[in-house]
């Protein structure tokens, strides 16, 4: 008997010394993708090269990437050229002997940068093309589809001003800059649409170089000449508070159809409550800068030599109108800090 | 104590080099020169790997083209205008060669030359605008920008795409744009050899020196004969071609060309040229100061880039910058004569031990002077110096450069021997008969019997350490012939001119030294240095020394340049109550000083205090400083052994109030002053009637 | 009688064609004709109203610049010292006070930029060229460091009635042609009337003998740099209303240019001493009349500069054949 109440004990003993032992182990596991990655990431260098700070695009951008880039340990610079292509390929050429591992790339046309990329990929430097593209491809491109916008923008005119549904078939279209990827991309999506409704009429086209004052005074004019325009379409919203404003002044925000495209900040979309732009179409900044930084992830911990492999993420476009101009479609540099 | 601590300080620390430095041609080059050096030390301590191969060569090909461009604009600065265009014609110079090369697959060589050919037209549209129908140089550049970059505005959208199509297929192109010679840069090669070039055509060859007077004085230039149509409208033209050859790199380097390339390209361009110290009045600049302020500009910038400032941060100092420059280029141009001036001056610690008189006191006044014979009263100006030849004949010189002969023995006919030039001084016969002479402000120069002038020299070894440029004579005073030739002669000081003799004075420093020129050789070497305005000199009868005048010293030196005692140098007379001028041998073995003038006590206070003697110099205008005392000065005979025999003074001052000069000549003392207009004769009781220096000097040798 | 015979004379045709300003005044009343006759819609009141409209900005800002250049001065500032006031104000606005306050700091920085301009040619003897540049430059940098982030600044919310001052009109005349209008009538009083305008003259046609007068140089320069920093910051917040936002992005283009074009174009000579509002006018209105007309041509906008450029050197070519420069009197430094 005494016996097995020992034989009992013991066994009570073990079960409570093991259930204790099993307490103890309960720490969980390490995990191993979760070290490498954050290894991997460490200490790595990241620039970013903008057409210029300053603006709504290259602000958010940059604020997003700087939050991944203090979360995930790694350096993150900014060369700001400050709006000149020499300042950029300057930078560029001494980014060229410096090696980061990684370069964002804003293009301020699509062949200013084409040979410094190639030489930046030969030299091993991985590099991210944003929104504006280079005709030289590289290990990723991440931004919006200009000939997507073209289409939508021209569309939407279209819709309101094919024959017999506005006041005329005339359009108007306001250019930015000739020789960067969102005129030239943005101006054959456009053309694609227009070609298949041959009633509209453009009655001008010309390039503001991204002045806000240059396309108010077109607009102005054109409006005086043609004071039954029914439609404008606006490449970069920037430039396009211009045109709005002289659609307003001219008392015409009823008649003519405005549709332009941005990275939806708030001050567009107050335009949009406003009734300056009737149509927006926002390649939305902070989802371009989540995506980004998904890329800067995937580039710096991959293994492959820079320029092996090139992809492309074109990003979704949302298009806003005072229905749905809401916070998540509308967002402050506040938000993204 | 005082005074030992002042000697001191002053003998350790002089002051006389800001002021030499100040006054060196080259400052205006030095300050941005000295701006440079900080930038790029703090260009290197601030980015890492300044120093690597990849970035300076990156750095040295935009050097390359940048450069290029700042000396195009200097040029055109220096001819008095100014060029905006620069942005616009790169612009379109970039276009030409890019289709050229691209589009077009022209050959290398014919693509540089369409590419110099729009550079060439862009400038000649200029230079004829400006150069021929004299348009405003500003306005007119303003506008051929608008039009230069509306045609690259017309132009660039309808090619761009076909430019990027297509890369050219040369080893040249490619060699041009990205190769190396034994490391560095072919660009910054060719920029270098074209800089070279242009820095010798620009300060060396007849084709600069017409552009610098067109730009500095322009109505002079056209007075004078230049063509200051073509040389403007040239300007332009060489700006254009130098565009164009920048924007020949730049294409091989990028190959490809934006909406806005150019554009503010003149702005920099400017920034630079002018942080490089050239100014923009016109006719001042060089080659050194483009390259300077290009590469001063090139660095900052693109530090600012690497520093990851934001690029607001960069035009903010960018400006800062540019400000500081004009500021201090606008008051150191103003200004620099008036620190020069002030700065330049600086006296140093004299003293001199007070008059003990001697018991009889030989300097008593008298009045052996007073009536002399009169030579050539009212016809020379200037007589420092006077001397027989054997027959007898005067000559002196005066301060119109000439040297007079007054015909023995009434010297009353008079004829100018020779036409020298500056201020015959010191004066002295050779075996041959020839007349040695130091002029003032020229150097050593020889008259035959004949009249013939000959060029002694005019130069000398320049001392490693000095930062004046010793090798030229200021002011030879005094000379006097070695028995086997060679010629000793004193120059009063290195640090000022003639007409400042004064000054040097008022400095009391040792600036003056002791030269040989050996005729046989034909060299010229300094002797000894440091000497307080040495000024007479005679060669001792043994031939193996020489006696020398310090003149602010008031001492008479003793120093062997021959035999056994080589190098030694004593004191012959010290402490003399006045000024010695110039030493002349006399008859019966003695020698003749004019004192030029006589001590005050006023003067040798002030120079005890150089502190004092400074802020004078500083504070109150030239023509008020304190002077030596030149009103009254008298002739002393001394022995060989340097004692005072007998003292000549002029009591009532009419006649020779102060004498530079004596010669003892057959009996009769003649003698000049340096701002009388008279020589003087008088019977001398007791000499040798038939004693001459030439026969002391050169009979029985 | 005598007065006005003389005033008569000046505009007679043989008369006009001596100047600068003549030759102008006769090429656009000659572009006026034309594009009345050829382009159908160019004489309409509407767009005569625009045209001036799309100027008149160019033409305030060139009202500044004139008093400075008839002053042989200079300011290549003015878009800086413009953008950066007006865009500070807005963000003032923004961040909480009050609509008035941000205004006047606004204009008192404007009055402190022009100022330290002032101080830097009056005192530091630097050539205006080179003191407006570096102003530019730092004031610029200044701005979009310290200021503000975004080049960008919308008028703020809640002060419709700013963005309806620029774009309302008076009796059927756009404000911003008011307000053109009023500034030019009152420098053309302070010019013509005062003795701060003759003076002005006296220091641009010979700044030596202006000083030994007893004029007061100094100040009088560092007033010119003020009067031309603020008139630009008003021309900023015109132009801001009209556009409901200011874009700081104004500085890089060529618009100093342009303002530059319109002052030399009406016939004010960069070398000081002369020249009326009038002139500006002129030119303002000239250059309003070729753009005018060309954008009606859907002439492109770089074609548009191309032709500029081309008639204002015609312009400029024409005066010095009509008018050479004297060689004896032309100083040295006349750039």
């Amino acid at each position: 008997m005494r016996q097995m109440i020992r034989r009992w004990a013991v066994a009570a003993a073990l079960v409570l010394a093991s259930a204790t032992a099993v307490q103890a182990d309960n720490q969980g596991l390490e995990n191993p993708r979760s070290t490498d990655f954050h290894e991997s990431l460490k200490g790595k260098k990241v620039v970013f090269v903008p057409l210029s700070m300053g603006f709504d695009l290259t602000e958010g951008w940059a604020a997003v990437m700087r939050q991944q880039a203090k979360r995930l340990d790694y350096s993150f610079e900014i060369r700001d050229p400050a709006w000149s292509t020499d300042a950029g390929t300057r930078a560029l050429s001494q980014l060229i002997t410096e090696k980061p591992d990684l370069i964002v790339l804003h293009n301020p046309d699509i062949q200013s940068y084409a040979r410094l990329i190639k030489q930046a990929q030969s030299a091993g430097i991985k590099i991210v093309q944003i929104n504006l593209e280079s005709n030289s491809t590289s290990d990723s491109y991440v931004g919006a589809d200009w000939t997507e916008i073209g289409e939508q923008a021209a569309q939407a005119v279209v819709d309101k001003c094919d024959t017999g549904k506005g006041v005329s078939t005339k359009i108007a279209i306001d250019t930015g800059v000739p020789t960067a990827a969102s005129d030239v991309f943005q101006l054959n999506g456009i053309y694609r649409v227009l070609k298949q409704h041959p009633a509209i009429q453009v009655v001008s086209q010309q390039s503001t170089e991204y002045n806000a004052e240059k396309a108010r005074a077109i607009m102005d004019t054109v409006l005086q000449q043609h004071p039954d325009l029914c439609g404008a379409i606006g490449i970069w919203d920037n430039q396009d508070t211009g045109t709005a404003s002289a659609i307003q002044q001219a008392g015409k925000s009823n008649q003519v159809f405005l549709v332009t495209s941005g990275g939806g900040n708030k001050v567009g979309c107050e335009n949009v409550d406003k009734g300056l732009f009737n149509l927006y179409i926002s390649y939305n900044v902070p989802l371009q800068g989540e995506i980004l930084n998904e890329e800067i992830a995937r580039l710096l911990q991959s293994k492959s030599a820079a320029g092996e492999v090139k992809t492309m993420y074109f990003t979704p476009l949302t298009q806003i109108t005072k229905a749905n101009s809401n916070p998540r479609n509308c967002w402050t540099l506040d938000d993204l800090k | 104590m005082n005074d030992t601590l002042t000697r001191l300080r002053y003998r350790m620390f002089s002051d006389r080099m800001v002021g030499e430095l100040l006054s060196k041609s080259w400052i205006d080059s030095a300050i941005p020169a000295f701006f440079l050096l900080i930038v790029v030390l703090a260009a290197s301590l601030l980015t890492t790997d300044f120093w690597a191969t990849g970035n300076l060569g990156d750095l040295g090909r935009q050097v390359a083209e940048f450069g290029l461009q700042g000396i195009g604009l200097t040029i055109v600065i220096l001819s008095g205008g100014i060029d905006l265009s620069i942005g616009s014609a790169f612009a379109l110079t970039v276009l030409v060669c890019l289709v050229s090369m691209n589009v077009l697959g022209l050959p290398v060589g014919v693509a540089l030359l369409a590419t110099l050919a729009t550079g060439f037209a862009c400038g000649l549209l200029n230079g004829i605008l400006i150069g021929y129908l004299r348009l405003r140089a500003f306005i007119t550049t303003l506008v051929t920008l608008v039009i230069y970059r509306a045609i690259y505005d017309i132009l660039f959208p309808r090619l761009a795409s076909a430019i990027v199509g297509n890369t050219p297929d040369s080893a040249i192109w490619d060699f041009v744009g990205f190769g190396t010679v034994l490391g560095i840069p072919v660009s910054f090669v060719i920029f270098a050899l074209l800089a070279f070039l242009l820095h010798i055509g620009l300060s060396r060859l007849r084709p600069g020196w017409r552009l610098r007077a067109v730009g500095g004085a322009r109505r002079s230039a056209h007075n004078a004969g230049i063509n200051v149509k073509r040389t403007v409208c040239s300007a332009y033209v060489a700006s254009g071609l130098l565009t164009a050859i920048a924007a020949f790199l730049f294409s091989a380097r990028l190959g490809s060309t934006g909406a806005d390339t150019g554009i503010g390209l003149e702005i920099s361009v400017l920034t630079a040229v002018v942080l490089g110290g050239v100014s923009l009045g016109g006719g001042r600049g060089a080659v050194g100061n483009a390259i300077i302020g290009a590469v001063l500009v090139l660095i900052l910038t693109n530090s600012l880039i690497r520093l990851a400032l934001p690029g607001s941060v960069n035009q903010l100092l960018l400006g800062v910058v540019l400000i500081l420059a004009v500021l201090f280029d606008a008051k150191w141009v103003k200004n620099r004569g008036k620190i020069l001036n002030k700065l330049y001056v600086s006296p140093a610690y004299l003293s001199l031990a007070p008059r003990r008189e001697a018991n009889p006191d030989p300097y008593v006044l008298n009045d052996r002077l007073g009536a002399t014979e009169l030579i050539g009263l009212g016809e020379v100006e200037g007589p420092e110096d006077v001397i027989l030849d054997e027959d007898d004949n005067l000559y002196t010189g005066t301060r119109h450069g000439t040297i007079e002969r007054f015909w023995a023995p009434d010297y009353v006919r008079r004829e100018t021997f020779a036409a020298v030039g500056g201020h015959p001084l010191g004066l002295n016969f050779d075996r041959d008969g020839n007349l040695l002479t130091c002029v003032g402000g020229m150097g050593v120069y020889k008259v035959a019997p004949d009249g013939t002038v000959a060029k002694v020299t005019d130069e000398t070894n320049r001392s490693l350490l000095s930062i004046i440029d010793d090798s030229r004579l200021r002011l030879p005073d005094d000379l006097d012939v070695a028995p086997d030739g060679r010629i000793f002669f004193s120059e009063a000081t290195i640090r000022y001119d003639m007409s400042e003799w004064a000054t040097d004075a008022l400095e009391g420093r040792g600036n003056g030294r002791l030269i040989c020129h050996d005729p046989r050789s034909g060299t010229t070497r300094t002797v000894l240095r440091g000497l307080i305005f040495p000024n007479g000199i005679t060669v001792c009868r043994d031939g193996q020394s020489l006696l020398f005048a310090e003149t602010w010293a008031c001492r008479i030196n003793r120093y062997w340049f021959d035999g056994p005692k080589k190098g030694h140098r004593e004191i012959f007379m010290d402490n003399l109550p006045g000024y010695p001028d110039n030493i002349n041998r006399g008859s019966d073995g003695t020698f003749w000083v004019a004192l030029l003038g006589m001590r005050t006590k006023t003067f040798d206070l002030a120079m005890r205090k150089p502190g004092f003697r400074r802020r004078m110099a500083r504070q109150i205008a030239s023509d008020e400083w304190l002077f030596p005392n030149i009103n009254r000065g008298c002739v002393v005979h001394v022995s060989a052994e340097g004692a005072v025999l007998e003292v000549f003074w002029d009591r009532g001052g009419a006649n020779h109030p102060s004498i530079t000069s004596t010669c003892e000549h057959k009996g009769y003392l003649y003698m000049g002053g340096v701002s009388n207009n008279r020589v003087g004769r008088v019977k001398l009781e007791g000499a040798d009637p038939t004693w001459t220096a030439r026969s002391d000097y050169w009979e029985g040798r | 009688m005598v007065a006005s015979e003389a005033i008569l004379r000046r505009w007679r045709p043989r008369n006009l064609l001596r100047s600068q300003e003549g030759i102008v005044l006769l090429l656009a009343l000659a572009a006026f004709i034309l594009f009345s006759v050829l382009l159908p819609s160019f004489l309409s009141p509407g767009n005569l109203i625009a045209l001036v409209r799309s100027v008149s900005i160019l033409g305030v800002l060139a009202l500044g610049m004139a008093l400075v250049v008839i002053a042989r001065g200079i300011d290549v500032s003015m878009i800086a010292t413009m953008v950066v006031s007006v865009a500070w104000s807005f963000v003032l606005a923004r961040d909480g006070y009050t609509f008035g306050l941000a205004l006047a700091i606004g204009a008192g920085f404007a009055a402190v930029a022009g100022l330290s301009i002032g101080v830097l040619v009056a005192f530091g003897e630097v050539a205006p060229i080179f003191a407006t540049l570096a102003a530019g430059s730092l004031i610029y940098g200044l701005g979009r460091t310290f200021f503000f982030q975004l080049e960008m600044q919308n008028v703020p919310p809640g002060q419709n009635w700013f963005a309806a001052i620029g774009q309302g009109s008076l009796f059927g005349i756009p404000l911003t042609i008011v307000a053109f209008g009023v500034l030019c009538l009152f420098f053309h009083l302070v010019l013509t009337r005062t003795r701060f305008g003759w003076v002005l003259y006296g220091m641009g046609s010979n700044p030596s003998t202006a000083r030994t007068t007893g004029a007061p140089i100094r100040a009088m320069i560092m007033a010119q740099y003020i009067i031309s920093a603020l008139i630009a910051y008003l021309a900023g917040l015109i132009l801001a209303a009209s556009a409901a936002a200011i874009n700081a992005r104004l500085f890089n283009s060529t618009m100093i240019y342009d303002i530059l074009l319109v002052v030399v174009l009406g016939g004010i000579g960069l070398n000081g001493g002369h020249g009326r509002v009038r002139n500006v006018i002129l030119g303002t209105v000239f250059v309003g009349i070729l753009l005018n007309g060309m954008t009606i041509l859907n002439i492109d906008y770089t074609v548009q500069n191309l032709v500029k450029g081309i008639v204002l050197l015609l312009a400029i070519i024409a005066d010095s054949v009509v008018n050479p420069r004297d060689e004896q009197t032309s100083q040295q430094g006349d750039l």
